[in-house]
């Protein structure tokens, strides 16, 4: 029994370390995708807790984790639109997104592009806008975002700059709209 | 608009952070509430577990615990379990057997004294000499016991007990159980001598008796019985 305790707790530890290294990735990554904050921390959980789960069980012989993290993530998503009956689509205003300490301009600078960023996003398709988000926001490189995917290099290098090329087009049609 | 812009802009969205008090609470929820419900139903399992394999652990533990102590040595933890499996042994033989089993036994602590002296495990030297005497005493006494007709087989064990002694003695650079050999030897061969004089000899082996009698008569107790051995032979 004193074994079961030590692996635990050092499965533990271990799995915190995870946590501490990814929690704020995966909530980025499933905030995109969902209308709500509090549904976010809903998800951001789950991933976390069957992480864990799947954790224990392998004794951490997880072969990527970060992978197997971002894969969990897209399942639930998926799974909550599923059983809305929604179509996936990011929320404009779902939050706050401004920078502590900036001056009032600056705020509404921030505010206004932070929105017509999201917004571009929300229009544009999703394989696009999780590749984004991976390799801009979560600064994952094209091997890891590969890996994610189970796609070559360089087929993920080609769907980056397209993605990018669709996302201005988004951006500067919505400009033109305002 | 450049992809400079544009990409500045993306990283902007790197402000969307989770709060940091559901974020720690969230992790302890995860972690704690695992540790603290799961090993539950492992206890319950592993119990379940323990429980049917408990006679054959038992019994694992049992063989293992006696392989393990037939290796020891006198002085050593666990040498009282070797030692109550060698009492039992001498239990179940007869009166006549006695003897015999622990001159075997003697042999036995001369061999585990050759490895000691090897090993150099000076602390485990006197609780063997004295197993060793301690059985040797034993031998001795239950001579009287013996079927006249089976004395010869001990004759070899006695000279396997011999040649280990000496090779002892060699290595420790002292004599031990001088005096328990030596009586040993004496009234083994006096038994022999007695039986072979009641039995009708021929020539060559009333040679040998006479021969191992003058050996007798001289003290020369190990050579009385090498003569004796061919005469029972």
């Amino acid at each position: 029994m004193s074994q079961y305790i030590y692996i635990m707790s050092h499965l533990q530890e271990k799995f915190g370390k995870i946590y501490d290294k990814y929690i704020e990735k995966i909530y980025r990554f499933v905030f995109l995708k969902v209308s709500s904050q509090e549904i976010a921390e809903d998800l951001t959980s789950e991933v976390f807790t069957r992480g864990w789960e799947s954790f224990r069980q392998e004794k951490c012989d997880i072969k990527n984790i970060q992978a197997f993290l971002y894969q969990i993530a897209r399942n639930l998503v998926i799974d909550h639109y599923r059983q809305k009956g929604q179509a996936q689509l990011v929320s404009v205003d779902a939050f706050p997104i401004i920078e502590e300490g900036a001056g009032l301009e600056e705020k509404i600078i921030q505010k206004s592009e932070v929105d017509e960023i999201k917004a571009a996003l929300a229009n544009i398709n999703e394989d696009y806008r999780e590749i984004i988000v991976w390799y801009y926001l979560d600064e994952l490189s094209v091997p890891e975002i590969a890996k994610i995917l189970s796609k070559s290099e360089e087929a993920v290098r080609v769907q980056i700059h397209r993605a990018l090329g669709v996302l201005k087009s988004v951006m500067i049609g919505l400009r033109h709209q305002s | 608009m450049t992809e400079k812009d544009l990409i500045r802009q993306l990283k902007e969205l790197k402000e969307i952070k989770p709060r940091q008090d559901w974020v720690l609470l969230t992790k302890r929820q995860i972690l704690q509430e695992v540790s603290v419900n799961l090993p539950e139903v492992h206890t319950w399992a592993m119990f379940q577990w323990k429980l049917a394999f408990a006679p054959v652990v038992s019994v694992l533990i049992i063989i293992g615990l006696f392989g393990f102590a037939n290796t020891t040595v006198p002085g050593d933890f666990l040498f009282s379990v070797k030692k109550a499996t060698e009492t039992v042994q001498v239990g179940l033989s007869t009166g006549a057997e006695k003897s015999e089993v622990h001159l075997r036994l003697a042999n036995k602590r001369l061999e585990e004294l050759s490895e000691i002296a090897g090993d150099n495990r000076v602390r485990s030297l006197a609780p063997t000499i004295k197993e060793f005497q301690d059985n040797m005493i034993e031998a001795v006494n239950g001579l009287s016991l013996m079927d006249p007709s089976t004395l010869k087989d001990l004759v070899k064990e006695t000279q396997k007990l011999e040649e280990n002694k000496q090779k002892v003695e060699s290595v420790l650079g002292v004599q031990i159980g001088n005096d328990e050999t030596e009586q040993l030897e004496k009234q083994l061969a006096d038994y022999l001598i007695f039986d072979l004089e009641k039995r009708t000899l021929n020539e060559e082996e009333q040679k040998l008796l006479t021969e191992a009698k003058e050996y007798f008569e001289a003290g020369a107790y190990t050579l009385a019985l090498e003569k004796l051995w061919f005469l029972s032979n």
